[in-house]
């Protein structure tokens, strides 16, 4: 074995027992223990046996097993960034909803509060 | 859909005549011709953050003619609520800063539980005339239109600095294209709206690509809309705490992105 394996498949398996210990302890929801586990799981193949990837990399029409290593990489990041955005998003409008509840809430209660027009 | 432009106009100035003395900003239009019944079922909404120093001016001159004066305050660290209130104005206050948007939401819909028929939107740093808002709500009080756009392209816009107008002239182009919707003055936070217009707007955008989005919902909702001439004056405070050019690109990238995402 490379030095490179002998430090990244044990990282790998602590990374996927952290994994599945949040998954049993419901930290996380059951799709992303899968989700993870997969991904943990297909970089220790990678890693433990780089000629997986070369043969991917050709039948994908890629130049080398590490191109196709750092576009999936990329593309997963990007993919990663974009839907923690979107979901960014969501929680600020659900934000500014709380805020407005409770100031429309405590305006109501106050001493400024007009009679309502019929 | 009805696009008209008030036929009276005021002079079209631009920063002092050679007395130095500032433009007439004389009301075109005083509330004599406005009922009192009608007055008192208009709320003015006026989204604020950290506006201590000008604030307090704002509410009073609204208070000369309109009762309901509602301040939201956006999460300020300064004396605005208080400045507000001692103005006279209702203050709704928001607990962190969310943004003018999300406060100008918060003010209609505390107006329309309030039962506000109809609501004006005015800016908080002193820029617009109280002077104006009767010019605003007379043609949905003689129900010419449900929505009145305030416009400083035809009125009066005194010491706009020459960056900003280029700016508005490109929004203004953009709205036409991705909205359909021909207004002279795109960003203009004096508007005033009937309670059934007001009741179909909900800002989604917190900060400030609400003034492309309230345009968006108008011309998709097909109500009557008008153009009046309003004038705006740029202070060297409001000029300082205005946006800076080079946000309104992250504006309309909000913009864009938040009119089509889910």
């Amino acid at each position: 074995m490379t030095m490179f394996q002998w430090i990244g498949l044990p990282l790998l398996l602590v990374l996927l027992s952290i994994t599945l210990a949040a998954g049993v302890g419901q930290r996380i929801t059951r799709r992303m223990t899968v989700w993870w586990s997969l991904v943990w799981i297909a970089a220790f193949a990678a890693i433990a046996r780089p000629e997986i990837t070369i043969a991917a990399a050709r039948l994908l029409g890629v130049g080398r097993g590490a191109d196709l290593v750092l576009y999936v990489a990329i593309l997963g990041m990007l993919t990663g960034f974009f839907l923690l955005y979107v979901r960014f998003r969501k929680l600020e409008q659900d934000l500014t909803r709380l805020v407005r509840h409770l100031a429309l809430h405590e305006s109501g209660s106050s001493s400024h509060a007009r009679r309502e027009h019929s | 859909m009805i696009i008209e432009h008030a036929t009276r106009t005021r002079p079209q100035t631009s920063g002092s005549d050679t007395a130095g003395n500032e433009p007439d900003r004389t009301p075109v239009l005083s509330t004599d011709v406005l009922p009192d019944d009608f007055l008192s079922s208009v709320f003015v909404v006026v989204p604020a953050y950290n506006e201590g120093s000008t604030i307090g001016q704002v509410v009073r001159e609204l208070r000369a003619t309109i009762r309901n004066v509602v301040v939201v305050d956006d999460g300020s660290t300064d004396e605005t609520g208080s400045a507000a209130e001692a103005g006279g104005a209702i203050v709704v206050r928001h607990a962190l800063n969310r943004g003018q948007g999300a406060a100008l939401q918060t003010g209609l819909d505390f107006s329309l539980q309030r039962g506000a028929q109809y609501i004006v939107t005015f800016d908080s740093d002193g820029q617009h005339s109280a002077g104006d808002v009767p010019a605003l709500l007379a043609p949905l009080f003689a129900n010419t239109a449900d929505v009145s756009l305030g416009s400083r392209f035809l009125g009066s816009a005194i010491d706009m600095p020459f960056r900003r107008k280029m700016l508005l002239r490109c929004a203004v182009m953009f709205t036409r294209v991705s909205s359909g919707l021909r207004v002279t003055d795109t960003h203009n936070g004096l508007r005033a709206f009937t309670r059934a217009v007001a009741e179909r707007i909900n800002l989604r955008m917190d900060r400030m690509a609400h003034a492309s989005e309230i345009l968006d919902q108008i011309q998709r909702s097909g109500v009557r809309y008008l153009e009046v001439p309003v004038s705006i004056r740029y202070t060297e405070y409001s000029k300082r705490k205005g946006q800076r050019s080079l946000s309104a690109i992250r504006v309309l990238l909000d913009y864009l992105f938040g009119r089509w995402m889910p």
